[in-house]
């Protein structure tokens, strides 16, 4: 009867559980930057899983512990044992097999989240580009290829700005993209490797100088965003922040065309901050490579940033 | 021993039994009930061992460096005007003056585990030459190269590999000649030979290194 | 019998004894001794050091980042903060601390009377001192310390000052290799000392878990350290003699060196993970007088859990360039490993399940360890998937992740570990008032300090910058306040092991009623560690009834033994 009770309870308290982990799983969605792109609501419901699954096994073990200390203390002068079992075979056989079965499965879920990020081009071909080699060395296989992109927008990346060039040759320091259309970004590094990294599309990649790394994007939300560095490349990299528009494919085509006659000003932080470094508690001086300005923030000529 | 008593928790694996079916030499690596602190050459040698495997480990990642760069590099491998490393007589000559060192050393130290102490030393000064003069030679084949060390991927790779080979060389030569002279301490060998069958193993452990070095430098070519 | 009646023995013998020995001690402490305790003593006061010096770095960053402005430090100086800190909680803190304890420990556990290599463990420890001194010298440098991050991917640690040959990151390289040299001399000695120096009786399944997780450690250490040596030695011919292997507008390839910095430094975390694992599984069945629940499967997981983890160093590369099937492969491994880890964690809650809980300090810290061990684990389950991993890699999500495991696990384990031996370390007892205050500070400050980054990291928040969009400085000041807070918590501690150091009570040879070896000896243990090397004859965790840890057939008692 008291076995029967027991499991009763324990059933019970797993039904508990399992309402708790679903319920905080759902709040998991605002815990993250606006769905700006197709693929963030796929992460973002893989997140919530995770965070289901994660809340269940930590309520769960948090919950005995705590009811231990509750219940189980003994007196101050009681050394007597506890209760002698050393193990139960069925037991640990069960807590190996299950969790086992559990990331496997967590891991099957990733890996489709991951295929349908493929299709949908957010997975990145990585093109070797060695001024004397004519093959690339990693091969691309056709399920890496993503469905062809309308355009494609040149992104160039040094210490420590981004620019972008667009398919009429502006360039700017802005990244505009025309919403609900894909469109291919051709990464370059001039100098040491960086991150692209907008966390509303969910999307980082980093940059190896000397490579050609494409991909493609599909923004489904208007809005602006932010770009950043993702991996640390020198003293001013926490300068890099760039911003990211979302628009309409005419408001788009229009940014383009005003962009050809006005070019939009330099906003280069790193190098307002070199040339008038902020007032700081501790200085160091140690030395720091000067950030170079371009000289025109929009140019019609072709960057040669091979 | 307490064979009328099981201790719940033993071992799932009967560990005991599997060893008696391992070979002897591997048998003396593996005590398994209870250590035999008392053993000291077994203990040394055990270490010592295990120590070389690791060491072996950044050999494996200098040698998965160079092969990682020549595969994704075949093309600009060597700079113009650079024809690498060549595999030459006097290359083969060092190669295989050091690679006979080894069957050199084994039986010197086969000599002193049966107290042979005059034919020991003899083979052992035979050995020191051998190893000096693979260096020497080493140090000869650089002098003549065509590239440097700042000379592109090759310069980068070869020089590396073989330079860490050759100060592997030298430690032991060094080694052995400490050995030399230690053998000519009365009663140097009254609590066993660990350091001469240490560094028997280590020329041994060097000897083989440089067979893959060997291999990936010179008989691969591009 | 494990639950001996020599606790009496502390009677005037053995108190004399120890006040003979406290006259020459703490000079032994500062000599070049080859006796394995007074080296464990050695290197966790030293690492304690490096430890308070790490904290302090870490100070400056917490205090920069409660504003959104760089306003405390400027731009070089900050990289260099969290450089150091890094490297020297890593290498300087948490790996030689765990070595340290392992060293006293280890042959106690075993019944050895010391290491396998006496002369080799004493150099060991020897060349730490002049490698941290050296890292630290590097803040003296006219341009300053290394300034690329504990992992210095090339190419941006190779850009040095011109024409300075001898600058930060060349002091950081060498002092990083010299300290792993001594990491791979204790990692040749413990595998030796555990393979031979076992006494009689001591099968591999009698030993403690903690030895089981040392073993695996050090096995981790052989493997895998080898790969970073040379990494950083391929990396300072890079930087100093003209190579090219790492260099990629010069032809060379800077993932080849992610490639071998994280097949070590994966299993790094595991390195310093698992002896926190095994002292949980000392710590926890002595204070809930139970045995520790499965000992044969948390013995076969610290093995298990070592060798999946040589498999999934490229988690840390997801989003490095590396191509689909690279991705997957790890992305399975990554997840495998946390099975052989979840057993560990069910195998602890299942020990204090229906026990006699004592919560004295060590077990508050145990047991807090092993709650928040339960949401760094977690976290890092998720970071095993691909997709979710590509949205916070770089951010703080990591951050915090790891910081749940290094300082809210390892760290909480490693007081554990100090108020649980100290007794039989220093011969007395520590206040155990103070240890409770010390606890509660550190346990509310861990959380506020970490757990912030989580969400912080989710926004986008990228991690090694000294300025941020103002919108996250609401999370930022709750970790600045949690962070001084932990510096605050450390005060307490130190008073206690001084004060109760130099004049604490005499501790019995096992004043928490313990089973295993080193508790059969007296407090401190004499130089040779057992008055008769002891004989094995029973299980560990040797609680409860001994009919359910011994079977006898009926007719023993009437054979000779």
């Amino acid at each position: 009867m008291v076995r029967f009770l027991e499991y009763l309870l324990i059933a019970g308290y797993i039904a508990v559980l399992l309402v708790v982990s679903h319920w905080i799983g759902q709040f998991a969605y605002s815990w993250m930057p606006p769905e700006a792109t197709a693929e963030a609501q796929k992460i973002d419901s893989l997140f919530s899983f995770l965070v289901s699954i994660g809340i269940f096994i930590i309520l769960g073990l948090v919950g005995m512990m705590v009811y231990s200390v509750i219940f189980f203390r003994a007196s101050k002068n009681d050394y007597s044992e506890g209760h002698p079992s050393r193990g139960d075979l069925k037991l640990e056989f069960l807590w190996t097999a299950t969790p086992t079965l559990l990331v496997l499965w967590l891991a099957f879920q990733g890996f489709n989240i991951y295929q349908q990020l493929n299709i949908l081009g957010l997975g990145q071909i990585v093109h070797l580009h060695m001024p004397l080699e004519s093959e690339p060395a990693y091969a691309v296989s056709t399920d890496n290829q993503p469905k062809a992109a309308a355009e494609t927008i040149y992104v160039y990346v040094k210490q420590w700005d981004w620019s972008f060039r667009y398919p009429n040759n502006v360039t700017s320091h802005e990244l505009h993209l025309p919403v609900n259309r894909r469109t291919r970004l051709n990464l370059h590094a001039k100098d040491v490797l960086h991150s692209f990294y907008v966390p509303a599309f969910r999307l980082q990649q980093y940059i190896v100088p000397g490579r050609d790394i494409d991909l493609v994007v599909t923004p489904i939300r208007i809005g602006k965003y932010t770009l950043k560095d993702a991996l640390f490349s020198g003293t001013y990299f926490a300068l890099m922040d760039t911003d990211v528009y979302v628009e309409s494919l005419g408001q788009y085509n229009q940014w383009l065309t005003k962009a050809e006659e006005e070019p939009t000003p330099i906003k280069n932080q790193a190098v307002v901050e070199y040339s008038q470094p902020p007032k700081t508690f501790f200085k160091s001086n140690w030395y720091t490579i000067a950030p170079t300005q371009p000289l025109i923030a929009n140019e019609r000529k072709v960057m040669n940033d091979t | 021993m307490n064979r009328g008593v099981i201790h719940v928790d033993e071992s799932p694996i009967p560990l005991e039994q599997c060893r008696r079916y391992l070979p002897n030499w591997l048998k003396r690596f593996l005590p398994i009930r209870g250590g035999r602190a008392e053993d000291h050459h077994g203990k040394g040698m055990f270490g010592f061992t295990v120590f070389l495997l690791s060491e072996s480990i950044v050999f494996l990642s200098f040698i998965f460096t160079y092969i990682a760069l020549r595969l994704t590099h075949s093309r600009t491998w060597l700079p113009p005007g650079v024809s690498g490393p060549e595999l030459s007589t006097f290359v083969i000559i060092n190669t295989v003056v050091l690679l006979s060192s080894s069957f050199v050393i084994q039986p010197a130290e086969n000599f002193l585990k049966r107290g042979r102490l005059v034919k020991f030393r003899w083979l052992w000064l035979m050995t020191i030459c051998m190893g000096t003069y693979f260096l020497i030679g080493q140090g000869i084949e650089w002098s003549h190269l065509d590239f440097r060390l700042s000379t592109g991927l090759v310069g980068s790779t070869f020089y590396v590999l073989t330079g860490f080979h050759g100060l592997h060389v030298l430690t032991g030569v060094i080694l052995q000649i400490i050995m030399l002279i230690r053998s000519l301490i009365p009663g140097n060998y009254n609590k066993g030979h660990f350091g001469a069958s240490a560094t028997t193993l280590f020329w041994h452990f060097v000897d083989i290194v440089w067979v893959f070095l060997f291999s990936l430098l010179y008989l691969w070519q591009a | 019998m494990t639950h001996d009646s020599r606790d009496n023995i502390t009677g005037d013998r053995a108190a004399e004894d120890s006040q003979n020995e406290s006259e020459n001690n703490w000079r032994r402490y500062f000599s070049f001794s080859t006796d394995h305790k007074v080296i464990g003593v050695q290197y966790m006061v030293m690492t304690f050091i490096f430890f308070l010096v790490g904290g302090l770095l870490a100070m400056l960053m917490r205090a920069e980042l409660i504003t959104p402005a760089s306003d405390v430090v400027d731009r070089p100086l900050y990289n260099g903060l969290f450089t150091l800190h890094g490297t020297i909680m890593i290498f300087l803190w948490i790996i030689p601390f765990n070595a340290g304890i392992s060293n006293y420990l280890v042959p106690l556990m075993l019944g050895a009377r010391d290491m396998a290599f006496p002369l080799l463990n004493a150099i060991s420890f020897w060349i730490l001192p002049p490698s941290g001194i050296l890292l630290l010298s590097s803040f003296l440098l006219p341009n300053g310390t290394a300034q690329s991050g504990w992992w210095s991917y090339p190419p941006i640690s190779l850009q040095i000052p011109p024409g300075q040959p001898i600058n930060g990151e060349f002091i950081w390289i060498v002092s990083v290799i010299l300290i792993g040299i001594s990491s791979i001399m204790g990692a040749v000695n413990f595998v030796t000392t555990i393979f031979w120096m076992r006494a009689p009786g001591m099968t591999f399944f009698r030993m403690p878990v903690f030895v089981w997780s040392v073993l695996s450690a050090q096995l981790l250490q052989l493997v895998n350290l080898p790969s970073l040596t040379g990494a950083l030695i391929l990396l300072l011919f890079d930087l100093s003699f003209g190579t090219q292997f790492f260099k990629p507008l010069e032809n060379g390839d800077p993932i080849i060196y992610q490639h071998l910095f994280w097949f070590y430094s994966h299993p790094a975390v595991y390195i310093m993970a698992l002896p926190a694992f095994g002292i949980f599984a000392e710590v926890l069945p002595a204070f809930s007088h139970n045995p520790l629940f499965g000992y044969r499967s948390l013995a076969i997981a610290s093995l298990g859990i070592a060798v999946v983890s040589i498999f999934v160093w490229v988690h840390h590369m997801f989003t490095s360039a590396t191509p689909n099937w690279m991705r997957i492969l790890f992305m399975v491994t990554s997840m495998l490993v946390a099975v052989p880890t979840g057993v560990k964690a069910f195998g602890w809650t299942a020990t204090i399940w229906k026990s006699k809980l004592h919560l004295e300090t060590p077990m508050l810290f145990a047991m807090g360890g092993a709650a928040m061990f339960l949401l760094g684990g977690v976290t890092g389950v998720m970071l095993a998937a691909v997709p979710f991993d590509i949205h916070v890699h770089n951010t703080y999500f990591i951050v915090g992740h790891f910081h749940y495991i290094v300082f809210n696990t390892i760290t909480m384990a490693i007081f554990a570990a100090i108020y649980f031996w100290f007794p039989k370390i220093t011969g007395r007892m520590y206040a155990e008032g103070w240890g409770k205050v010390h606890f509660w500070l550190t346990f509310i400050g861990a959380n506020l300090t970490f757990f912030p980054m989580l969400p912080l990291g989710l926004q986008g928040m990228v991690r090694r910058v000294s300025s941020y969009d103002p919108r996250y400085q609401g999370w930022n000041v709750i970790a600045s306040v949690g962070g001084f807070l932990l510096g605050v918590s450390i005060l307490p501690f130190i008073a206690n092991m001084v004060g109760s150091w130099l004049s604490g009570p005499r501790a019995t040879n096992n004043p928490w009623r313990a089973t295993g070896l080193e508790w059969t000896t007296t407090s401190p243990p004499p130089r040779d560690n057992f008055e008769e090397i002891p004989i094995v004859k029973r299980p560990p965790y040797d609680y409860g009834d001994p009919k359910y840890s011994v079977i006898e057939p009926p007719d023993y008692h009437q054979l000779e033994h």
